[in-house]
C-alpha cells in the first residue's frame, strides 16, 4: 500500500468520520456485516473483548458515522453499513486495507488529525477551508 | 501607572511568546514561530519605549518594531495560505 | 516622514484585524473557546494600534499612551487566560 494512499481526500474522511481507532474498528465491523442492523449494545458486544467501548461511546461514533452519511439508521436506532456515495465506499476500503498492511501508519494518522484546540487557532488563518 | 502598566504589557508580550514558541515545538507549524518572533517584538516595541522616554524623537523608530510584528503576522498568514500541502502528510512514512 | 508613518501603522491595523477577523470567523464556525480568546486579544491589539495610528500620525502630542497601554494590557490578558485556560 503507498503512501498515496494516505490522500488528501481520504485524511479529510478520516477526519470527519473516524475521530479514533476505536471508531475505525467500529466502522470496519458495520462494513463487514453491512446486512445486519446494529443496535449499540449488540456492536459493543461484538467488538469486546478486543476493543472496549461503552454503549454510549458506540452511539455517539454512531451520530458520527450517521452525519457522515456512512450508515442508515432505522427509527429503532439501529444502524446498517450505507454509504451514502461511491467515494465513501472507497475510503471504507482504503481504511481497511490501510488496517491491514499499515495499521501502525493508519493509527498515527488518525491520531494526528485529531484537532486540538491550538490547532484549530493555526485552521482559523487558512482563508479557504480546505 | 505609566511604567507600571509598560511593564506588564512588555511582560504579558513575553509570556505570550513563549506559549506561541511552545505550540510551535508541539505542531511544528511555522505559523506559531512567527507568532512568537511577532510578540517578542511587540515586547522589544515596548520596553524601547519606555526606556526612551515620551520627549524622545527617536521614539518614532521603536513602532517600526512592532509594525514589523505585525507585518511578520501578515507574512506568516500568507505563507500557510500558499503552502497547504505541507504539514501534516510527513506521517505518511512507515 | 508622516506618509511612511501613515502607511507602516495602517498596515498594522491592517494586519491585527486580519487576525481578528479570521479568529472570529473560525470562532463562529466551529466554537473553540481558545478562538474567542485570542479573537479579542486582536481585538484590543487593533484598537491599540488605530490609537498608534492617531498618535503618530494624525496627532502631535503623545496623550494617547495610556489608553494604548490599557488597549494592549486588556488584550495579552485576554490571550493569555485563553493560552491557561482553553489551550490543549
Amino acid at each position: 500500500m503507498e503512501d498515496a494512499a494516505f490522500s488528501d481526500e481520504f485524511c479529510r474522511f478520516l477526519r470527519a468520520a473516524v475521530p479514533s481507532v476505536d471508531a475505525a474498528e467500529l466502522l470496519l465491523l458495520l462494513q463487514r456485516e453491512s446486512a445486519r442492523w446494529w443496535s449499540a449494545p449488540e456492536a459493543a458486544a461484538e467488538l469486546a473483548p478486543a476493543v472496549v467501548l461503552s454503549e454510549s461511546d458506540v452511539a455517539r461514533y454512531f451520530g458520527i458515522f450517521q452525519a457522515s452519511a456512512l450508515v442508515a439508521v432505522a427509527p429503532d436506532k439501529r444502524v446498517q453499513y450505507l454509504p451514502g456515495f461511491s467515494a465513501l465506499e472507497a475510503h471504507v476500503q482504503t481504511l481497511e486495507q490501510a488496517y491491514r498492511e499499515r495499521p501502525v501508519t493508519l493509527i498515527r494518522v488518525i491520531y494526528a488529525l485529531r484537532d486540538n484546540s491550538i490547532q484549530s487557532f493555526a485552521a482559523a488563518f487558512k482563508l479557504r477551508k480546505s | 501607572m505609566i511604567e507600571f502598566l509598560s511593564g506588564a504589557v512588555a511582560m504579558g508580550f513575553l509570556v505570550a511568546a513563549g506559549f506561541f514558541g511552545r505550540f510551535w515545538r508541539q505542531t511544528a507549524d511555522r505559523l506559531f514561530l512567527a507568532f512568537a518572533v511577532a510578540f517578542v517584538l511587540l515586547a522589544l516595541n515596548q520596553m524601547l519605549a519606555q526606556w526612551l522616554g515620551a520627549a524622545d524623537e527617536r521614539i518614532a523608530y521603536t513602532y517600526l518594531l512592532r509594525v514589523l510584528g505585525f507585518v511578520i503576522i501578515l507574512g506568516a498568514i500568507v505563507d500557510k495560505n500558499l503552502s497547504q500541502s505541507g504539514k501534516k502528510r510527513d506521517s505518511k512514512k512507515a | 516622514m508622516g506618509t511612511l508613518n501613515l502607511l507602516l501603522t495602517l498596515l498594522a491595523v491592517l494586519a491585527s484585524l486580519t487576525c481578528t477577523l479570521l479568529l472570529f470567523r473560525a470562532y463562529a464556525g466551529n466554537g473553540v473557546r481558545l478562538l474567542l480568546w485570542s479573537a479579542l486579544c486582536f481585538v484590543c491589539l487593533t484598537g491599540n494600534n488605530v490609537l498608534l495610528f492617531f498618535d503618530l500620525a494624525v496627532f502631535p502630542e503623545l496623550d494617547l499612551r495610556l489608553y494604548r497601554l490599557c488597549a494592549s494590557l486588556a488584550g495579552i490578558l485576554f490571550l493569555l487566560y485563553g493560552f491557561l485556560w482553553e489551550a490543549e
